[in-house]
């Protein structure tokens, strides 16, 4: 028995596309809402979106592309469900006061590097960054994304995104390297 | 002598460890490791962090359920249990057109093809019947959610060519609770939602002598949903439904009289 399926042109691109970048998807998506339960609403919400945006484009890049769709989905879910949690507006001062320096510059390293091999903690540290700074870093460093890519994806010029990055990281140093 | 801990530096060293570093100012920078030891450290600690996030917070796979949900988007696979067959009313250069149009055109196993029941244009009522399913399913009946009739149609009239007729029924008992656009015949048809208890219904407006418009009041049944078609002098209404038969066509007799022009409405 034969099953005759025809789908449309913006199916056909949807299912070149979208699948294999899902677990991209909802990685950036649980991380933003921190939340898995959350994020496949979010991932779908976004799905349905670029399902409807293929209808008339074709995509030439197809993975910053979607994660952006991702993020804008997961940025508007957080607003409206989770306002609070959700560091963008009014919240520059803070960024600012993130400091990217260490300060010290250990010519030692070891501590810091014994530090990072506690899943659990590197974890809860990535989780409590302000979003921007959890985003690009995600976007970054679990995505792959190039700083062109994140810049286009998070609306903000690559210097931003360069000292985000840097911030992001420097952050999660310090509070792996202060807590006990 | 520089400052170990400028910006600039901080920058080309997360700059070198993303592999964003042209060759001259990675070798620059190599140089200036080689003279300082605190600087080089910064770097090794920097890709030890990049390591540890690589194997600590690494992409997680998404959950099947998630999987099969997008899967479901992307492919036209029959949802429903095969459609009693009553004839093959089909044609092929139809159902092509539609299917680039509607999002989901399912054919069931079986008969090989599914035929659409006794209707002369089959084709508009099922594809605004796949399209209610999707969104039901996906939890998302309409793009644009509102009870406001002043919010909802300014967004369809953004998005059409049809002048969406939008009518209060909230004192009737079917409060509308947004809008959306489906895609008929290739052009975007509006949409409105209206919702009563837990149920919905969703009006497609086309424009009159369209494919899909066809007069009579009587209900049809499609994959389970209920569908209602009438026309006025400006307009054809697609209804689809998951409530009762008898409460769709309250709804319908409800709508169409609030839509009637104060001077047809009858005389007190």
């Amino acid at each position: 028995m034969t099953t005759a399926v025809i789908g449309s042109v913006a199916q056909r691109r949807f299912s070149d596309i979208v699948p294999p970048l899902l677990d991209d998807a909802y990685t950036l998506a649980k991380w933003i809402c921190r939340n898995s339960a959350d994020a496949e609403d979010i991932v779908q919400e976004a799905a349905i979106r670029a399902l409807k945006a293929l209808e008339t484009t074709a995509i030439d890049r197809p993975k910053p592309w979607f994660l952006t769709i991702v993020r804008n989905a997961a940025i508007s879910w957080m607003a409206k469900n989770r306002p609070k949690d959700l560091s963008y507006a009014g919240d520059a001062a803070d960024l600012d006061s993130i400091d990217p320096r260490l300060g010290e510059f250990a010519p030692d390293p070891e501590q810091a590097l014994i530090a990072f091999e506690d899943g659990e903690r590197l974890r809860r540290a990535i989780a409590g960054l302000p979003s921007p700074l959890l985003e690009t870093l995600i976007m970054r460093d679990v995505n792959g994304l190039s700083y062109r890519d994140i810049a286009e994806a998070t609306g903000a010029p690559m210097g931003t995104v360069m000292s985000r990055l840097a911030r992001a990281r420097a952050s999660l140093m310090k509070t792996l390297k202060a807590e006990p | 002598m520089n400052d170990p801990t400028s910006d600039d530096r901080i920058l080309r060293l997360n700059a070198a460890i993303d592999g964003e570093l042209d060759a001259s100012s990675w070798l620059e920078l190599e140089r200036e490791m080689g003279a300082d030891p605190a600087l080089a450290a910064e770097y090794r600690r920097l890709e030890a962090l990049r390591a540890s996030m690589a194997r600590l917070a690494p992409r997680e796979p998404a959950p099947k359920t998630l999987a099969d949900r997008i899967a479901a988007l992307g492919a036209p696979v029959a949802q429903a249990a095969p459609m009693p067959v009553s004839r093959p009313a089909w044609s092929g250069a139809r159902i092509l057109a539609l299917a680039a149009s509607v999002a989901v055109i399912a054919f069931a196993t079986g008969a090989g093809l599914t035929a659409l029941r006794q209707s002369a244009t089959p084709g508009v009522a099922a594809g605004l019947v796949s399209d209610f399913a999707r969104a039901s399913i996906a939890g998302q009946p309409y793009d644009v959610g509102s009870s406001d009739r002043h919010t909802v149609k300014p967004w369809l009239a953004g998005r059409t060519t049809v002048s969406a007729a939008i009518v209060d029924l909230a004192a009737q008992g079917f409060p509308l609770s947004g809008g959306r656009i489906a895609i008929v015949d290739r052009i975007p048809a509006p949409t409105l939602v209206y919702r009563h208890n837990e149920h919905l219904v969703a009006v497609t407006e086309l424009p009159p002598g369209s494919e899909g418009a066809r007069a009579g009041g009587s209900i049809q049944t499609i994959d389970g949903y209920h569908v209602a078609r009438w026309s006025d002098a400006n307009l054809a209404y697609v209804a689809v439904s998951d409530m009762d038969e008898e409460t769709l066509a309250e709804f319908v007799a409800a709508f169409r009289q609030a839509e009637k022009p104060a001077s047809e409405a009858p005389a007190k």
